[in-house]
């Protein structure tokens, strides 16, 4: 959602604050916002800046996806006046409109009529405007349209009447199978969508216009509708369709249907100010459940309460008052919340955290197995890895259980075993050539056992000698619960003995993304120091940042070969290094 | 026996040793409490001296404990990182970067009275979603897109909340508890997104559970895995699960708060979400919220182990080119 610091004044003519400060603050009241950059002053020629917003709107604030909702927001936040534009004033009219609503699924409809009117292409401001909330300009009407939804949250529609005649029924599809949207888009329809059509044409979703009826420059008459759905069948319709729109985007909210005539009066009066035309009908309002505010009893001593600060209970009444009713207010900790943002998280203090206190220990034991394990496993010289749990290719296909819509076709089971992900592991280690691989990995496997999902925690370890893996596998293992696998083994852990505790042992070894490939490389050195001195000559010798590793493959009398594993750098630079390290040139 | 002034000794410690003679003063053999007890024959009522007598010495372990926290807290917070780590496993094998945060926050949150829980990666859509006061077809589902098994029915959870759901169903208040765990979304593989991440989710219920709680206790967190001087903010975030919902930001440690391509040019970077349990939650749960009340965050664990060992590609981290030098 963007926001522009000077349509933003048009509700707060007051607001006069730094933008950065603005940005802070509708962070602080949940509003994330992103950044904000500056651009010249939209507003007349007198110079000056202006200032965009980008804003993350949670999706319990339908409200705020309009200025209007924003607006009402920091009115309260700075204490300024919130203005509404001058009430526009509808001529009476003798013509009633022949609007029939045929479904339970809208709320709230309004709709006029308004003919003789000039459209054109719009003006500069509205250009830019809309540019700027990523909107392509099409006319003066749509374009007014989209305004006064970005403006007010509530998206709206235009019909030409030449094309779409006034007889507008909303209702669930009665028989379309395909509809051309405005950017002409074809959707294939079945009949849970909801519609607005005439008696023989589909004309539009409730989301989105389509070609049939579109306003176009020569657009005379128009009925322009207003309208709030059941947001679940609007989310329902975008979903299926894969069709989402800033309309639905807004309509799958919660609205507020009481905001209607206030944004349609001011879309009505924009309209002729700027087409020109005429009312041409009396102002049809379906609007069969008026929403009525919850009544909620607020204690104003809870936001005290629940925040741990004290807040004074006559700003908390404050607060509850001109926050007032919105669609996501049902309850007292819905106003809680209200008055403890509008107070200011950043009052409550970050330095009294909990303090201790004694509890029975409910620590799953198989928890405590685990770290032990892993302890265990490093002690004796293993790496740990962490794997993919979705998989390729199934271990047991008559156990595994599959997923039905990972996007990543190549991961679609769930493993059943953590040795074939070693394996793949194992591939990758010796594709960089890392000396010596040794790794383990704990971690659950899954399968279906007499209809029920099955997950077990296994342990599964790689040692390229056979003997010491056979030697390193946890000792008290029952047959059954063990597989070897050729250098690989694999442990369920679920049937162990478990310990009653474990005291961590913190870690700080430090992980490297390989991006090449390690390069190993012998030296013969003849020298009559010590094998700690030359190792440690050698190592101090070597850059850290391309030293893997230093060993001595063999060592008789005065002579030694070194074994030197380069990383960090191509086969070249190696050689050229190893040469020049062991005076080998 | 004044607790004021016992509790005026505790916090005057600054090291473990000073903490370890308080205790030998006040709780060992022949500790002044223990000296008390032996008076209780001659008590003018023994039982209710006793209880006294009792209560005192759970009140001066409690003090001790914490005063402990806060003395290893600003210890672990003040220390250059290796030197943290003083009782470090022997440099043979090598834990996994997320083992090893992990292990960093198990340790905060144990120091805390806290349990390590854990729960089924199979979950129902019951407590993954409508448990957490999220009903079906609530706009709220798309922030995260699920894996299913079966649907609707089963998916793999999308998220650590999912554990408290189940956490909160089957044990009664006053709860403590701490999960790390592997979430599921359906979101492609690439060098940023990955369909499996490490959550850390920690959830308190208590009589008298407060904001003010729920902030200290994630700032003295955030304060152990990044530092002392790390600067978090705390403002106002919608998750349906929580009410008031709370969002932790760390200033960007790139720009210091001034706007990077880091932190896409806020100045902070978002580090999870948190916020009071909604009273429907507890509900949902057998709790009664006007008795009781809790907090819940979670936060994710990848983006924080890979920036601390310099990997830049989220793939690297899972089955990946991820390796360890030997003998560091």
């Amino acid at each position: 959602m963007k926001l522009i610091y000077s349509y933003l004044q048009k509700f707060l003519p007051d607001l006069s604050i730094e933008p950065q400060k603005l940005r802070d603050d509708l962070n602080m009241i949940g509003h994330f916002t992103n950044f904000y950059n500056t651009i010249p002053l939209l507003k007349g020629d007198q110079g000056g800046f202006d200032y965009v917003f980008d804003l993350d709107i949670k999706v319990n604030r339908g409200d705020c996806l309009g200025y209007y909702g924003l607006a009402k927001d920091l009115s309260i936040l700075y204490n300024i006046p919130l203005v509404l534009p001058q009430n526009f004033s509808y001529p009476n009219s003798n013509y009633t409109l022949p609007i029939k609503v045929d479904t339970t699924n809208v709320i709230r409809v309004m709709a006029v009529k308004i003919v003789h009117l000039k459209n054109s292409i719009s003006p500069d401001w509205l250009q830019t405007f809309l540019k700027l909330h990523g909107v392509n300009s099409i006319n003066t009407l749509v374009d007014l349209t989209n305004y006064v939804m970005f403006m007010y949250g509530i998206p709206n529609h235009a019909f030409d009447t030449a094309k779409s005649t006034d007889n507008l029924i909303w209702q669930m599809n009665p028989r379309y199978t395909e509809f051309v949207s405005l950017d002409k888009t074809k959707l294939t329809l079945d009949q849970s969508i909801l519609m607005i059509n005439n008696p023989s044409k589909a004309l539009s979703l409730s989301f989105w216009g389509g070609q049939a009826c579109a306003i176009t420059e020569t657009t005379t008459d128009t009925v322009v509708e207003m309208a709030i759905y059941n947001p679940t069948t609007v989310r329902q319709n975008s979903r299926q369709l894969k069709a989402v729109t800033e309309a639905s985007i807004r309509l799958e909210k919660q609205l507020d249907p009481e905001l209607i005539p206030v944004a349609f009066n001011a879309l009505a009066s924009l309209i002729i100010k700027h087409c020109g035309g005429q009312v041409g009908s009396q102002i049809f309002d379906y609007y069969p459940h008026p929403a009525l505010a919850p009544v909620i009893e607020f204690d104003p001593k809870l936001p005290s309460i629940v925040s741990g600060i004290n807040i004074p209970e006559s700003f908390a009444l404050d607060i509850v008052k001109k926050v007032g009713s919105r669609p996501d207010i049902t309850q007292e900790e819905d106003l809680v919340e209200e008055v403890v943002r509008f107070y200011g998280y950043d009052k409550i203090p970050t330095n009294q955290p909990l303090k201790y206190k004694q509890l029975p220990d409910i620590t799953p034991k198989v928890i405590y197995l685990i770290e032990q394990l892993k302890d265990k496993m490093v002690a004796d010289g293993y790496d740990e890895v962490l794997t993919w749990p979705l998989v390729s290719i199934p271990t047991d296909p008559k156990t595994v259980i599959t997923t039905q819509n990972s996007i990543n076709s190549e991961s679609i089971y769930l493993r059943q075993s953590l040795i074939p992900s070693l394996k793949a592991q194992l591939d990758q280690y010796n594709r960089y050539k890392l000396p010596g691989p040794k790794f383990f990995e704990i971690g659950k496997i899954y399968y279906l056992e007499k209809g029920q999902y099955i997950e077990k925690f296994a342990l599964a370890l790689y040692n390229q000698n056979p003997e010491k893996l056979r030697r390193d596998v946890p000792q008290n293992v029952s047959a059954k619960n063990i597989k070897f696998d050729d250098n690989f083994a694999e442990i369920i852990l679920d049937n162990l003995p478990k310990p009653d505790s474990y005291t961590p042992i913190p870690s700080d070894s430090h992980a490297i993304e390989l991006t090449n490939q390690i390069i190993t490389l012998d030296a013969n050195v003849i020298s009559d120091q010590s094998t700690e001195v030359l190792l440690k000559h050698y190592q101090s010798t070597i850059d850290p940042n391309i030293l893997w590793q230093i060993s001595i493959a063999d060592h008789y009398q005065n002579k030694y070969t070194f074994h030197v594993s380069y990383y960090n750098c191509d086969d070249k630079t190696a050689k050229k290094i190893h040469l020049a390290v062991f005076n080998l040139i | 026996m004044d607790l004021n002034q016992i509790n005026k000794e505790i916090n005057n410690c600054q090291t473990n040793t000073e903490l370890e003679e308080i205790r030998v003063k006040y709780l060992g053999r022949l500790g002044l409490i223990n000296q008390e007890f032996s008076k209780i024959k001659t008590a003018a009522n023994p039982k209710a001296f006793g209880q006294q007598l009792n209560q005192l010495k759970t009140e001066v372990e409690e003090l001790i404990k914490n005063q402990s926290l806060i003395v290893e807290t600003s210890l672990m917070t003040s220390l250059p990182k290796k030197e943290n780590n003083i009782f470090s496993l022997p440099k043979v094998g090598h834990l996994h970067p997320i083992t090893q945060t992990e292990r960093q926050l198990n340790e905060v949150f144990r120091k805390l009275g806290f349990s390590i829980y854990s729960g089924p990666e199979i979950v129902t859509d019951e407590f993954n979603f409508q448990r957490l006061n999220v009903p079906p077809n609530h706009p709220a589902r798309d922030m995260q897109d699920s894996i299913y098994i079966k649907e609707p029915d089963y998916l793999l959870r999308t998220q650590g909340s999912t554990i408290e759901s189940q956490l909160l169903v089957s044990q009664k208040p006053p709860i403590r508890c701490a999960f790390p765990c592997e979430v599921f979304r359906n979101e492609k593989v690439n060098k940023s997104n990955h369909f499996v991440f490490h959550h850390f989710q920690a959830v308190v219920v208590d009589k008298g559970i407060t904001m003010k709680d729920l902030i200290g206790t994630m700032d003295l967190m955030f304060k152990t895995l990044y530092g002392p001087d790390v600067v978090v903010r705390y403002r106002c975030k919608y998750y349906p699960e929580v009410e008031p919902g709370v969002g932790p930001d760390m200033q960007c440690f790139n720009c210091h708060g001034k706007g990077c391509v880091v932190c896409k040019y806020a100045g902070w970077i978002e580090m999870g979400g948190s916020g009071m349990i909604h009273p429907k939650v507890l509900d949902m749960a057998g709790i009664d919220h006007h008795v009781y009340s809790g907090f819940a965050f979670g936060m994710g664990l990848d983006r924080w182990a890979m920036a601390q060992n310099n990997i830049t590609d989220i793939r690297t981290f899972m089955g990946g080119n991820l390796a360890y030098k030997p003998n560091e």
